[in-house]
């Protein structure tokens, strides 16, 4: 019985024809887009969560303090609501740093003819004090510190990734789903194309005591191996844009985000966009049932 | 077989009500040979469709093959059905199969195990003498053997009861004659067999029991 269910199906999906090709296709374009925009926003999300774990408030100093001064500003800016750790960098250790950060011009800081780097101190906030409104007011209490020459730092910027990420996420799910609706509409009309030419042979099954499942089945079948095939075409699709593109927009992303590679989605999210396509082309099928028993 | 009592169908059209039957009681025993005749119109193919649960009598008891035709579900249709061999007018061939795979579609759509329907579909085909044209496709059918094809179809699951609406009537006289010898050796054979028709010369032919209708009325009932 089953191989009756499926080689029906098949056979339907050939009668679907063009139409059918049509139905696969957008179901690929519709999981392809949103595939994609699930992809940046993944890693625009890495990119955020990793900039979370960095969030620093620099305090710089008005001058270099003793080790006894030094000791008492620790403790007291660690006292402060908010604050997880401490470091003190001193102008020697700036200097040296940004000797390092300049690579090969790096001998460029030997012609100065005096540090003009401040000393600063490190402050990384609590957990929980990474928002922007708590690391602002978190620099505002290290700024009423009398050693504290100028506060920079916050968490404005992580937050506006933050919000492209859940920008790139609406847009996708938007877009998905103008195409998921036409791929819907689309498998509904090839399969009522097909009942339509199968009508025969429904004639015969129900004059002969077929059950009412295995009249149907081949045409939920039909919609769901559609959308399977769309779904795994926007997979081969969105694996081989990746392959080629991520190891150049690596450097890039490299730069920008802090990112040293792209990620591809995880096998959980390729599964739940292959069950979609599957989910989709059944839906486009059970809706051409309904037109058809209508 | 078939047991009919006071047995009424009004189609609904809209403001006006269309009997097609009114007060319709007559039995069918197991293996039996019925002829329905009538005129066109007069209600043979509504009160067939009756007994097949194609529509549902407005009033009255059916019971076919041991179902309560007025008590049964939607779902229990094709269980009804499954014990029925039908024949129509048309011969309903799929025109996309061979004679072959049209009778081996009614094996496969029951569920039959693989290795018996090629058997099966044989013998149905011999049954009818078939055999030899069992590749070709309904289109390179002669009539007669179209109506064949569709009493192997209707034979192939040995059903309880075959009934067959005008299965002649778009044959000549000899053709006719060939199938209606065809119906008779299916029911030799055990099968219980209500036929209908429009040729009165035919029914007095088979000389069997006939049920007569006149405007979806029992008007005779005799042989």
């Amino acid at each position: 019985m089953l191989s009756f269910i499926v080689s029906e199906a098949f056979v339907d999906l050939r009668r679907a024809g063009r139409v059918g090709v049509s139905a696969i296709l957008l179901i690929t374009l519709s999981l392809t887009a949103l595939g994609g925009f699930w992809l940046l926003s993944l890693n625009l999300g890495r990119a955020v969560g990793q900039w979370r774990d960095r969030v620093r408030v620099v305090v710089f100093l008005r001058e270099e303090p003793s080790t006894a001064a030094l000791a008492d500003l620790t403790r007291r800016v660690e006292a402060l609501d908010g604050v997880q750790r401490v470091r003190y960098v001193g102008k020697a250790d700036a200097l040296k740093s940004l000797r390092q950060s300049l690579g090969a011009q790096g001998s460029v800081v030997d012609h100065l003819p005096r540090n003009p780097l401040p000393a600063s101190l490190e402050v990384t906030p609590a957990e929980g004090f990474t928002t922007p409104e708590e690391t602002r007011a978190l620099a505002g209490r290290l700024a009423s510190l009398p050693e504290a020459e100028e506060v920079q730092g916050g968490a404005e910027w992580v937050e506006g990734l933050a919000r492209w990420q859940h920008l790139f996420q609406i847009v996708g799910l938007a877009v998905g789903a103008v195409l998921a609706l036409a791929a819907i509409l689309t498998v509904t009309t090839a399969t009522t194309l097909v009942l339509h030419a199968r009508r025969a042979e429904t004639e015969i099954m129900r004059l002969v005591g077929a059950s009412e499942s295995v009249i149907r089945l081949p045409q939920l079948l039909q919609g769901m191996v559609q959308g399977l095939l769309g779904a795994v075409v926007a997979l081969a699709l969105l694996e081989a844009a990746f392959a080629v593109g991520a190891p150049r927009l690596e450097p890039l992303l490299q730069l920008t985000l802090g990112l040293a590679r792209a990620v591809f989605l995880s096998l959980p999210q390729i599964l739940f966009l292959i069950a979609g396509g599957a989910f989709l082309g059944a839906l486009g099928g059970l809706l051409a049932r309904g037109r058809a028993t209508a | 077989m078939i047991r009919l009592h006071r047995v009424c169908k009004v189609f609904d059209g809209g403001p006006m009500k269309l009997p097609a039957l009114s007060d319709i009681t007559f039995e069918v025993d197991k293996g039996d040979f019925v002829v329905l005749s009538g005129a066109s119109g007069a209600g043979k193919t509504t009160l067939l469709r009756l007994l097949y649960a194609d529509e549902r009598a407005t009033d009255g008891e059916i019971e076919v093959a041991g179902f309560d035709v007025m008590a049964l579900r939607r779902r229990e249709v094709p269980l009804l059905r499954r014990s029925l061999g039908i024949v129509f007018q048309d011969s309903k061939l799929l025109s996309g199969r061979t004679v072959f795979e049209n009778i081996a579609f009614v094996l496969r759509v029951l569920g039959t195990p693989r290795r018996d329907i090629t058997p099966r579909a044989f013998q149905a085909l011999k049954a009818v003498g078939l055999s030899a044209r069992a590749q070709a496709y309904p289109a390179q059918l002669s009539q007669g053997e179209g109506q064949r094809a569709a009493l192997a179809r209707a034979i192939v699951r040995s059903p309880a009861l075959l009934l067959a609406d005008e299965p002649t009537g778009n044959l000549d006289e000899e053709m006719a004659s060939e199938i209606l010898d065809l119906i008779k050796d299916i029911w030799s054979r055990g099968t219980t067999v209500l036929l209908a028709t429009h040729q009165s010369r035919l029914a007095a032919q088979l000389k069997r029991r006939t049920v007569r209708l006149e405007d979806g009325i029992l008007i005779k009932d005799e042989g």
